[in-house]
C-alpha cells in the first residue's frame, strides 16, 4: 500500500515540476472550482488553498481562468454548478462535493456537457460522472491514530473518543479506528459522542466525560479543533490521569505545539491537510493545459506526524 | 360613588388566591420540567447531582443565559434578534485581535485585558444601537435586519480569521483565563456574572419605568405611543441592552478557549430564543419573565449534559430528545394566553 | 315568507354567572323591532342565541311556531336568520366578494367561480350603496364601508330575519339615511328586522315596536309610535334620566388656554384655527373622514403635520411627540379604545399609571402606591370590576372607557381632548361621562369633545367647530347650535354668509 502511495506522490511531483516551466501558448482552460464555504478550520484551509492554487495557476498560464465558488450547503453548491456551466462557460471543474449523494446528479450533468471533472475528497455515488478523484485518506486518518494510541497505551487502558458530524467521512474514520482497536481487547472505548468538529462542543463533551469517567488514559479527539476544547476541559478539571490526546488533520497550532514539545499530552498527529485542494486544482489545471489526463484515482496519503517530521507539515501562512 | 362593600372585597380576596395559584402553576411549568430532568439525570447517572457537574452545567449555561436575558427584553418589546451568535463571534474575534495588537506596546497584560473587555462591551452596545436604529428609524422588520447582520457579522469574522481561528497570545491568555476558570466562594466567576445579570435584568423589567414601557410596547405599540411612551427610544434601548449582554457573554467566553473561529457562537441565537420562550415569554411580545428565561436556559443545557453522561440513547437521536423536552415544557404552560 | 320568532323562557349562563334570566317575548313577522337596553342588559347575548353563535342554557325559541336551536351560525343562516355583528367579522386580507361568499363559495367544477361571485357581490353592494369594486380588499376600506359590506353579506345570504347590532355606530348621516332606505325596502319584501341601537332618535324613526330589556330580563314591549325618547331612556335605565346633560355653566372670561392657528395635517386637515378657554367645553362636529381625529393626532405629533402655530397659555409650544403634549398639559383620548387607548392584555393598574409613570418611579416603581391609586380611581370613576388584578380586557365597554379616561386624566392635564368619549357606551355610563366633562371644565380646564352624536354636542358644549373635508366650516354657539345647522355645515349645504 505504502509504496503505491509513494509512486502516486512521485507522479504528482513530476507533473508539478513540469508545470513550473513557463507555458508555451495562451491557455483556453476555464476552470471552475466549487468548494464548501469556510465555516470551520478545515474548510477555511480548503478555501485558502483553493485561492492559492488559482493565484499560482493564473500566473503560470496566461489566459487560464480559475473561478472559485464557495457554498454554504448542498443546494447552493448545485446552483453554483449550473451557473459555472451556463454563465462562466467552464470546460474544467474541480468540485469538493458538499454531500456525496446530493451532488452526484448535478455533477453528472456538468460532466455530460463535456466538462472535465475532478472530484475532491468526498466521492460521488456514481463514479462515472468523474474523470479523476483526488482525496485525502480517511481510512488512514482513523487507522494511524488507533495504531499509535494502542502502542502508547501498551495495549490496555481506558479511552474516550469524539466524533465530528454524522457523515460518511466521519463513519469511514470511525470504522477504521475501531477496526484496529478490535485487536486490543484490553483497551476499553468508554464512549464516543459527536462534537461537530467544534471547539466549544468538544469542551462540553469532554467536561461531561470527565464527570462520568473517573479513569481515562487517552482521548482520540479526531480533529485538532476538537483537541483544543478537550485540552482546555482537562486543564480545568486538573485531572492528571489523561496521558495522551490525539487530534488530527495537522492544524498549524497543534503542529507548533508538537514541534516545540510544549504539551506532553500532544505526542503525535495525522496529516489530512486541506492542501490537497491546492494539489487537486493545480494538477487538474496543468494536465488540462497540456491536454493530458489525471490518474483516475489519486489518494493523498495521510501520514503519522511526530516531533521528528513535524516541520514538513507546518505552514504558518495557512489559516489552518 | 365608591362601590366597595366589604363583603365583595372579602370574597374577591378568596378568588384572588385561587387565581394567583392557577397562574403560578403555569409559571412554574419550566421549573417543574427542570426538577423532573434533574431527578431523571440523577437516576441515570449518580454523578449528575455532584457539585462539580452542577457547577460545570451552570458555567456553560452562563453565555447563553446572559444573552437570553437581553433577548427577553427584545422579545417582550415585540422584537427579535437573530444575530447574537454571529455578533458574539465577531466581538470575540475583534477583541482578541485588539488585545494581540496592543499587547506589544502596553507592558501590563492586565491593562490589555481591561481594554479588551471595555472594547467588547462598547462594540456590543454599538451593534445593538445599529440594530435599534435600523429597526425604528429605518422601519425595517427586526427579523430582516438581524438576519442580515447575522450574515454580515459572521462573514467579517471569517474574513478576519481567514477561515481559520483567531487565537489570543499566550501571555495575555494567562492573565485573562481566570475570568472564566477561577471561582469566588467556590462558585465560578461566570455563574456570578450570570446571577448578577439575571437579578439586574429582573429588577429593570419589573420594577422600573423602562421595564413597564417595554411590556406596554410589546402588548400594543400603538396604545403605548398614544400614552406618550417614547416607543423608538425604548426599542433602541432593548437592542443596546441585548448587545451589551452579548458583550458580557463574549468577555466570559474568550478566556475559555482563548480563540474565536467561524464556528464560535453557531446557533446561539436559536438557543437563546428557545430559552426565552421555554421560560414562558410570549414570542409575540407583551409579557415575560427573567426568572423563566434563566430556568429555560439551564433546562436546555441540562438536557445535553444528561445525554453526555449516559449512553442509553443513540447519539444520532440527541437532537430529538432536546426537541421533545422543549415541546413538553411548552405544553405545560400552553393554556396561559 | 316572513319569519316570526318567539322566545320561551330563555336562560343563559356563562359559568356561574347567569346573564339571561328566562326571557320570553314575541317578534311579529315582517316588522322592524327595536331591541333596547343598557350595556349588559343581555341584548347581544339573546340575538347571538337566535343566530346560532351561542346556545341557550335553558328555554328555547320558535321560528314560525317550530322550536329551533342552532348549533352554528351556518344552521341559522340556512333558516334565513342572519346577524350583523357590532364588531366586524370580516377577513381583512380578502376582497369584498371573497368575504361575502366566505364559506359559501360558488364553484365551477373544481375551481372557484370568481366571475359569478364578483357579479353577485356587485349586485348586493349596489343595494347597500357601496360603489367600490368587489375585488377591493377589505383592509383598504374605511370603517363605514366595512359596515356596508357586512350588510351586503347578509343580503346575499337571503336573510329573512336580519339582526343588526349597532349598525350606524360608524356611519355618517348620509350613509345612515341610505341604510334606513334599505331597511324600508327589506321590510317591504317581508324581511323581519331586529334593530339594536343606543341612538334613540334612529330607533324612534325606523322601528315599528320596541322591546326593552334590563339586567338580563324582558321589561316590556311597546309600539314605537307614542313612546317618547325620554320614556325609552327611562324604561331602559329603570329610573328617570331626564337630566341627561348637566346645566351649562357660563364660560369665565379669560384668555385662551389653547390657541391653534393655520394648522395643517397633510391629506387630512388644511389651515385649521380655533381656540379654547379655561372652563370651556368646545365641540368638534363633522362627518366620518372630515379630519377631526387626524387634526388632533397631528397636533400631538402622532402624525406628520406641515404648518401652523400652537400657543398654550399665551406661549408658543412645540409639540413633536405625545410626550411633549404631556409636558405641556395636553391629554388626548383616542376614539379607538382597544387599538390606541388601552392595553387590553395588561392589568388595570399598568393601564392606569402608564402615562403618569414618572410619579411612581423613585427610581424603582412602587407597586403598592400604584395599587392605592387604582383603588382610588376605581371608586372615583365608578369602574365596575370584580378584581383589581384583572386584565383590562375583562371590563365591559363602558368601564373600559372610564378606565381610559382615568388613565389620561391621571397626569392632571390642563387641556383635555376626548375623541368619541361615549361611543359604544350605554345610557347610564354616558351620563356619568357628561357630568365628568362638566366637572373637568368647572375645575378650570379646557375640554375638547369630538363626537358624531349631534345631540351630545348640543347638550354638552359651549361652542361647536364644524369641519368638512379637512377645513373648518364654521363655529356654532348659542341659538345657532342646532342639529339642522350642524348638519348643514357638516355637509356643506349651509348658505355662505
Amino acid at each position: 500500500m505504502k509504496s503505491a502511495f509513494r509512486k502516486l506522490a512521485l507522479g504528482a511531483l513530476v507533473l508539478t515540476s513540469l508545470a513550473a516551466l513557463p507555458a508555451m501558448a495562451q491557455s483556453n482552460v476555464v476552470l471552475g472550482v466549487a468548494i464548501p464555504a469556510a465555516t470551520h478550520g478545515f474548510t477555511g484551509g480548503i478555501v485558502f488553498w483553493a485561492n492559492q492554487a488559482k493565484k499560482d495557476l493564473e500566473k503560470a498560464h496566461p489566459g487560464m481562468k480559475v473561478i472559485v465558488k464557495t457554498a454554504a450547503n448542498a443546494a447552493e453548491q448545485a446552483n453554483q454548478l449550473q451557473d459555472l456551466l451556463a454563465v462562466s462557460k467552464i470546460n474544467t471543474l474541480v468540485v469538493f462535493p458538499f454531500e456525496s449523494a446530493a451532488l452526484t446528479k448535478p455533477v453528472a450533468e456538468v460532466h455530460n456537457k463535456g466538462v472535465y471533472v475532478t472530484v475532491v475528497d468526498r466521492g460521488l455515488t456514481d463514479t462515472s460522472a468523474q474523470d479523476a478523484y483526488v482525496s485525502g485518506d480517511n481510512t488512514a486518518f482513523g487507522k494511524i491514530p488507533a495504531e499509535y494510541l494502542a502502542k502508547a497505551m501498551n495495549g490496555k487502558g481506558n479511552l474516550v473518543a469524539l466524533r465530528g458530524i454524522a457523515t460518511t467521512l466521519d463513519n469511514e474514520r470511525w470504522d477504521a479506528f475501531t477496526g484496529v482497536m478490535k485487536n486490543y481487547p484490553d483497551i476499553k472505548i468508554l464512549d464516543a459522542k459527536y462534537a461537530n468538529w467544534n471547539r466549544d462542543d468538544a469542551f462540553k463533551v469532554m467536561q461531561d466525560y470527565l464527570t462520568r469517567f473517573k479513569e481515562i488514559d487517552a482521548v482520540w479527539a479526531a480533529d485538532d479543533d476538537m483537541a483544543v476544547g478537550v485540552l482546555k476541559a482537562i486543564d480545568q478539571s486538573k485531572r492528571k490521569d489523561i496521558k495522551i490526546v490525539f487530534g488530527g488533520a495537522g492544524a498549524k497550532g497543534m503542529i507548533k505545539t508538537l514541534m516545540d514539545g510544549k504539551d506532553p499530552r500532544i505526542q503525535a498527529n495525522v496529516s489530512y491537510s486541506p492542501k490537497f485542494m491546492y494539489d487537486a486544482i493545480k494538477l487538474t489545471g496543468e494536465a488540462r493545459a497540456k491536454g493530458e489526463k489525471l490518474p483516475a484515482t489519486y489518494i493523498i496519503p495521510s501520514v503519522l506526524i511526530t516531533r521528528e517530521n513535524a516541520k514538513q507539515f507546518y505552514f504558518p501562512d495557512s489559516p489552518f | 360613588m365608591p362601590p366597595a362593600p366589604t363583603t365583595t372585597a372579602e370574597s374577591s380576596r378568596a378568588g384572588d388566591f385561587a387565581r394567583v395559584l392557577s397562574r403560578r402553576i403555569h409559571e412554574v411549568g419550566p421549573l417543574i420540567g427542570l426538577v423532573l430532568l434533574g431527578i431523571a439525570g440523577t437516576y441515570l447517572n449518580p454523578d449528575f447531582a455532584t457539585v462539580d457537574n452542577i457547577l460545570n452545567v451552570l458555567t456553560r449555561t452562563a453565555f447563553i443565559g446572559i444573552i437570553a436575558i437581553g433577548m427577553t427584553f427584545v422579545i417582550i418589546s415585540g422584537g427579535i434578534d437573530l444575530s447574537v451568535g454571529s455578533m458574539a463571534a465577531l466581538i470575540a474575534g475583534s477583541m482578541i485581535l485588539l488585545m494581540n495588537a496592543i499587547a506589544e506596546s502596553i507592558a501590563s497584560p492586565v491593562l490589555v485585558v481591561v481594554i479588551g473587555i471595555v472594547f467588547a462591551l462598547v462594540l456590543g452596545a454599538l451593534f445593538g444601537l445599529a440594530h435599534g436604529l435600523l429597526i425604528t428609524k429605518g422601519r425595517i422588520e427586526p427579523f430582516i435586519v438581524t438576519l442580515g447582520t447575522l450574515g454580515i457579522f459572521r462573514a467579517y469574522l471569517t474574513y478576519f480569521a481567514n477561515g481559520g481561528a483567531i487565537t489570543l497570545d499566550n501571555e495575555v491568555s494567562d492573565v485573562y483565563s481566570p475570568v472564566y476558570y477561577s471561582s469566588l466562594l467556590g462558585v465560578p466567576i461566570p455563574i456570578w456574572v450570570f446571577l448578577v445579570t439575571a437579578l439586574v435584568g429582573g429588577l429593570v423589567l419589573n420594577r422600573t419605568k423602562y421595564g413597564r414601557y417595554v411590556q406596554a410596547i410589546g402588548s400594543n405599540e400603538q396604545v403605548a405611543r398614544y400614552a406618550a411612551v417614547e416607543v423608538d427610544r425604548i426599542k433602541i434601548a432593548t437592542y443596546v441592552i441585548l448587545g451589551i449582554c452579548v458583550g458580557v457573554a463574549t468577555v466570559l467566553y474568550v478566556p475559555r478557549l482563548g480563540s474565536a473561529s467561524p464556528t464560535t457562537g453557531l446557533l446561539w441565537e436559536l438557543e437563546a430564543i428557545a430559552s426565552v420562550i421555554v421560560g414562558g415569554t410570549a414570542l409575540k411580545g407583551g409579557e415575560g419573565r427573567i426568572a423563566g428565561t434563566v430556568i429555560g436556559a439551564i433546562l436546555l443545557s441540562v438536557i445535553s449534559n444528561i445525554l453526555n453522561l449516559t449512553s442509553i440513547i443513540s447519539v444520532y437521536l440527541n437532537a430529538a430528545v432536546q426537541g421533545v423536552v422543549i415541546i413538553i415544557v411548552a405544553f405545560m404552560q400552553r393554556s396561559r394566553r | 315568507m316572513s319569519l316570526a320568532v318567539e322566545f320561551r323562557s330563555v336562560v343563559k349562563r356563562f359559568g356561574p354567572v347567569e346573564v339571561l334570566h328566562g326571557v320570553s317575548f314575541r317578534i311579529e313577522p315582517g316588522r322592524v323591532v327595536g331591541l333596547l337596553g343598557e350595556n349588559g342588559a343581555g341584548k347581544s347575548t339573546l340575538v347571538k342565541i337566535l343566530s346560532g353563535y351561542e346556545q341557550a342554557t335553558g328555554g328555547d325559541f320558535t321560528i314560525n311556531s317550530t322550536p329551533h336551536s342552532f348549533a352554528s351560525s351556518r344552521e341559522a343562516e340556512h333558516e334565513g336568520v342572519v346577524l350583523i355583528h357590532q364588531e366586524f367579522n370580516l377577513a381583512e386580507h380578502l376582497t369584498i366578494a371573497e368575504n361575502i361568499f366566505l364559506g359559501h363559495e360558488r364553484v365551477k367544477g373544481w375551481l372557484l367561480d370568481d366571475e359569478a361571485m364578483n357579479a353577485a357581490a356587485r349586485e348586493a353592494m349596489q343595494q347597500v350603496g357601496l360603489t367600490v369594486s368587489p375585488a377591493t380588499r377589505v383592509r383598504d376600506l374605511i370603517v363605514a364601508e366595512k359596515q356596508l359590506v357586512e350588510i351586503a353579506k347578509a343580503l346575499s345570504r337571503n336573510a329573512r330575519l336580519l339582526v343588526m347590532d349597532e349598525p350606524t355606530a360608524t356611519l355618517t348621516p348620509s350613509e345612515t339615511e341610505r341604510l334606513f332606505a334599505l331597511i324600508g325596502q327589506l321590510k317591504a319584501r317581508g324581511v323581519t328586522i331586529v334593530y339594536i341601537s343606543h341612538k334613540l332618535d334612529e330607533v324612534e324613526r325606523i322601528t315599528d315596536e320596541l322591546v326593552i330589556m334590563r339586567d338580563g330580563s324582558f321589561v316590556t314591549a311597546v309600539p314605537t309610535r307614542g313612546t317618547s325618547r325620554q320614556q325609552m331612556a327611562n324604561l331602559m335605565v329603570g329610573r328617570d334620566v331626564s337630566d341627561m346633560y348637566p346645566v351649562k355653566d357660563p364660560v369665565p372670561n379669560a384668555a385662551p388656554l389653547l390657541k391653534v392657528s393655520g394648522f395643517s395635517v397633510p391629506g387630512w386637515a388644511e389651515d385649521v384655527s380655533f381656540d379654547v378657554r379655561p372652563g370651556e367645553i368646545l365641540g368638534f362636529a363633522g362627518l366620518v373622514g372630515a379630519g377631526r381625529t387626524e387634526l388632533f393626532e397631528g397636533l400631538l405629533g402622532l402624525r406628520p403635520r406641515r404648518a401652523g402655530r400652537v400657543e398654550i397659555d399665551g406661549h408658543e409650544a412645540v409639540l413633536d411627540t405625545p410626550r411633549d403634549g404631556v409636558r405641556h398639559g395636553i391629554a388626548y383620548l383616542s376614539e379607538d379604545r382597544k387599538g390606541k387607548g388601552l392595553h387590553v392584555t395588561l392589568g388595570l393598574r399598568e393601564n392606569l399609571t402608564l402615562v403618569a409613570l414618572d410619579r411612581y418611579a423613585h427610581p424603582l416603581l412602587d407597586p403598592a402606591a400604584e395599587r392605592r391609586a387604582l383603588r382610588d380611581k376605581v371608586a372615583e370613576f365608578g369602574i365596575r370590576t370584580g378584581d383589581l388584578e384583572n386584565r383590562a380586557a375583562s371590563l365591559s365597554g363602558g368601564n373600559q372607557q372610564k378606565l381610559a379616561l382615568a388613565k389620561f386624566l391621571h397626569v392632571d392635564p390642563k387641556i383635555i381632548v376626548l375623541d368619541e368619549p361615549t361611543r359604544g357606551v350605554d345610557v347610564g355610563a354616558k351620563r356619568d361621562i357628561y357630568f365628568l366633562v362638566q366637572r373637568l371644565a368647572r375645575e378650570g380646564r379646557a375640554v375638547i369633545v369630538i363626537s358624531s352624536e349631534l345631540v351630545e354636542l348640543i347638550g354638552l358644549c359651549h361652542r361647536v367647530v364644524v369641519m368638512r373635508a379637512g377645513r373648518v366650516q364654521g363655529t356654532l354657539a348659542g341659538d345657532r347650535l342646532t342639529e339642522e345647522e350642524l348638519i348643514a355645515h357638516a355637509t356643506g349645504t349651509h348658505d355662505h354668509r
